[in-house]
């Protein structure tokens, strides 16, 4: 199989075999177009969608570049296998939070540099549900999107050829089966495992997007914990080493340290011409027969109502109020059991056993929609939160924390429902661009809180099914989608089913910020699968798009 | 740090860093400085020398700006919340006690800062006192634990590239990892 895969895309044996992690000529050769060069795509932001995008595009011979805020990363010599140094890997610029319950930003959900924040999650690449699609129209909340699962259904099975995902034969949502087989689980999956057995709740291992076995000259994944740093290892999948190299042998371009700081549209066409954007400190312009946005959820929504003009006085594609809105995040409560053996999760990585038992409406729990349960593995800085939520401090929080390695811990995603209100508006605060900063309200619905406290309450079970003494829990959130979404039509959404902007023709949004529903999944799968089919749909059009 | 021979250059690099002295302070005003000690050494129940350079670490952070990316539309931006707090916790010393937060005995120091978290949610110097302790904590414990002698306290191995593990499972150590030195004391049990 992975010749086939080898045959669509390259990426893994375009890495180095020797050792190092950076195939340093395919970069000092990499094309790169002129300012002035009206090339076909303009992608925005190199994470999960845009790369995806540009290695497709590229590959069908389009003339494509991907303008990424962040650096061009070496593995070997930026990241590090320590959470403290891995700061740099976040989008720590300004942004305001605010609402009734105002969710973090910054290192949970939102990353910069080429890969994105695929760079430091977890590895879990879930599926969605096929009745993630129509939660509207199922159970009368959400909302259901232009697309089935089976239109997505190829795409996630072409991209978990290319991380490659590893995991047990899947039976939960559509039943399907992984290229890889699973993991060896740590002593944080055992427990899992185990407690989960006792009380009947069906739980797996994976799936991860790491390479059980060698794949191309990626080699094996040493299990050393550190998967939310950063793999130095090129095991855990980024888009960095999974579609980057590729699109780079294809002719397509990663400008890397360029800001995009506004998409220019002709008042009289209404097309989109390019992107104006920050290299250097020097303000440039480079041109584009289109222009694809791929910031995230909080980015592409800032880009949009940042680009503003008189044909869009609210922002671009504003007309209807809907950019920045149904913002989501996934109530990810963790908990934490105590045992008097040693479990000592940091070893092995972070993802490792996943239970989507909880994930759809039941008619014996009293709310809609679910959630899904999987390891985390907090490193002694996230486990200090754990313990200092407790409001443990001073020579308590000490003592705790010494107790470190008897602790395993389990997360939650609670499938938090979109909400109008939930979204992103501009600050008055300004970046050093001079650009006005995100502003991010949420507030979660009574629905939220009810999947907050089933989950717990089914996490602590299995902890104290496998024998925990003491069980602690830690409120938080994880992941971001929404905020531009795709809808039927322009007064609900953004975007079309293929990823177009009702309002510009030639402006396409490829990213997690075009989902109308997240499911208890992880994004990052469903988010490249996206942009994969939108990729797909345009290659078979006219190169440039409908004019 | 006998292992730090097994880690990649990069990472002994930055590691390595935090043994040495740590940056001249460029944030902090002397009094600044002195309240934050005072505030740092209580939260992480440091008491004796040898003390990890929390104050240092956290006054280069502020000084380079490195946030987490986020701010409570309700709280300044980090560097200014931390001044401010840093002053309402000498105003509250000096109403209460008459003497400067630094210049409190422990347990008064305990006892204002105690106040401070028992407010929950509630109004402390037109700040919600739990942001304030949320600030407070995130970075003091971002400071402590990223450093090896706090990592030696806890049983964590570090770096572990490109070496890796090999026994992983329930009770299962590699040939560096120490055992718990005290497996009986289990600080959440009743009467440990």
């Amino acid at each position: 199989m992975s010749s086939q895969v080898r045959h669509r895309n390259e990426s893994a044996w375009l890495l180095p075999g020797d050792g190092t992690r950076t195939n340093h000529r395919l970069r000092r050769d990499m094309r790169r177009f002129a300012d002035t060069d009206e090339i076909d795509l303009v992608i925005v932001g190199c994470g999960a969608g845009g790369s995806v995008l540009l290695q497709r595009l590229a590959r069908a011979g389009w003339r494509v570049a991907a303008l990424e805020a962040g650096p061009f990363w070496d593995p070997d010599t930026d990241w590090f296998s320590d959470e403290a140094a891995s700061h740099h890997l976040y989008w720590t610029e300004p942004r305001v939070i605010t609402g009734a319950t105002p969710v973090p930003l910054g290192s949970n959900n939102s990353g910069r540099g080429v890969g994105g924040s695929m760079v430091h999650y977890a590895g879990y690449t879930p599926r969605f549900h096929p009745s993630d699609f129509a939660t509207f129209s199922q159970d009368g909340v959400g909302a259901d999107w232009p697309l089935s699962y089976g239109d997505l259904l190829p795409y996630y099975q072409a991209i978990e050829e290319e991380l490659p995902v590893a995991g047990e034969h899947w039976p939960w949502g559509d039943p399907h089966g992984y290229p890889h087989r699973p993991h060896p689980v740590g002593g944080n999956g055992e427990v899992f495992l185990r407690g989960a057995r006792k009380l009947g709740i069906t739980a797996k291992v994976g799936p991860v997007a790491i390479p059980n076995g060698r794949f191309g000259n990626r080699p094996h994944c040493i299990y050393r914990g550190f998967c939310l740093q950063g793999c130095k290892v090129n095991a855990k999948a980024s888009p960095l080493i999974s579609h980057i190299p590729d699109a780079l042998a294809h002719g397509g371009e990663v400008r890397a340290d360029a800001m995009v700081t506004r998409i220019a549209v002709d008042e009289r066409t209404g097309r989109a011409t390019g992107v104006h954007y920050v290299r250097g400190g020097r303000e440039r312009f480079q041109r584009a027969r289109m222009v694809a946005v791929a910031g995230y959820s909080i980015e592409t929504p800032r880009l949009l109502l940042n680009s503003s003009s008189s044909r869009f006085p609210d922002g671009l594609g504003n007309d209807f109020d809907q950019v920045g809105r149904y913002l989501m995040v996934q109530g990810a409560p963790q908990t934490a059991g105590r045992f008097d053996d040693e479990i000592r999760m940091y070893k092995a990585p972070p993802p490792e056993v996943s239970s989507e038992d909880f994930y759809e409406t039941s008619p014996a729990r009293p709310y809609q929609r679910g959630f899904s349960i999987q390891n985390v593995s907090p490193l002694p800085i996230t486990w200090a939160e754990h313990v200092a939520a407790q409001g443990h401090w001073g020579r308590t929080l000490r003592d705790y924390m010494s107790d470190y390695v008897h602790w395993c811990c389990l997360g939650a995603l609670c499938e938090f429902l979109p909400q109008a209100d939930n979204r992103i508006t501009l600050d008055e605060e300004t970046d050093r661009y001079g650009l006005p900063v995100a502003r991010f309200s949420y507030s979660q619905c009574d629905n939220d809180t009810q999947l907050l406290h089933a989950a717990q309450r089914v996490m602590e079970d299995i902890l104290h099914a496998a024998g925990a003494d003491e069980v602690i829990t830690i409120q938080r959130f994880a992941h971001l989608v929404g905020g531009a979404r795709m809808a039927a039509d322009e007064r609900h959404g953004v975007v079309d089913g293929t990823c177009r902007s009702f309002a510009v023709p030639n402006l396409y949004i490829t990213d997690g910020s075009v989902l109308p529903t997240q499911g208890s999944a992880n994004p990052a799968l469903t988010i490249m699968a996206v942009a994969a089919r939108a990729a797909g749909l345009l290659r078979a059009g006219a190169r440039g798009g409908p004019s | 740090m006998s292992q730090l021979p097994h880690w990649d250059a990069a990472t002994a690099g930055v590691v390595e860093a935090r043994l040495g002295p740590p940056p001249a302070p460029r944030f902090f005003s002397p009094a600044e400085e002195a309240t934050a000690t005072a505030l740092l050494d209580l939260l992480l129940g440091q008491d004796e020398e040898p003390r990890i350079p929390v104050t240092a670490t956290i006054d280069a952070r502020l000084a380079e700006a490195q946030t987490d990316g986020w701010r409570y539309a309700d709280m300044p931006e980090d560097g200014q919340a931390w001044r401010d707090t840093l002053a309402y916790l000498d105003a509250d010393a000096e109403v209460k006690y008459g003497a400067g937060f630094a210049e409190c005995p422990a347990a008064d120091q305990r006892a204002l800062i105690q106040a401070v978290q028992d407010l929950g949610s509630g109004d402390w110097h037109g700040l919600p006192a739990s942001r304030v302790w949320s600030l407070w904590t995130r970075y003091a414990c971002t400071a402590f634990y990223a450093h090896p002698w706090a990592w030696n306290e806890i049983g964590f191995p570090g770096p572990a590239y490109p070496r890796g593990y090999k026994n992983k499972g329930v009770g299962r150590r590699e040939p560096f990892e120490v055992p718990d030195g005290r497996p009986a004391d289990d600080p959440v049990r009743e009467g440990a």
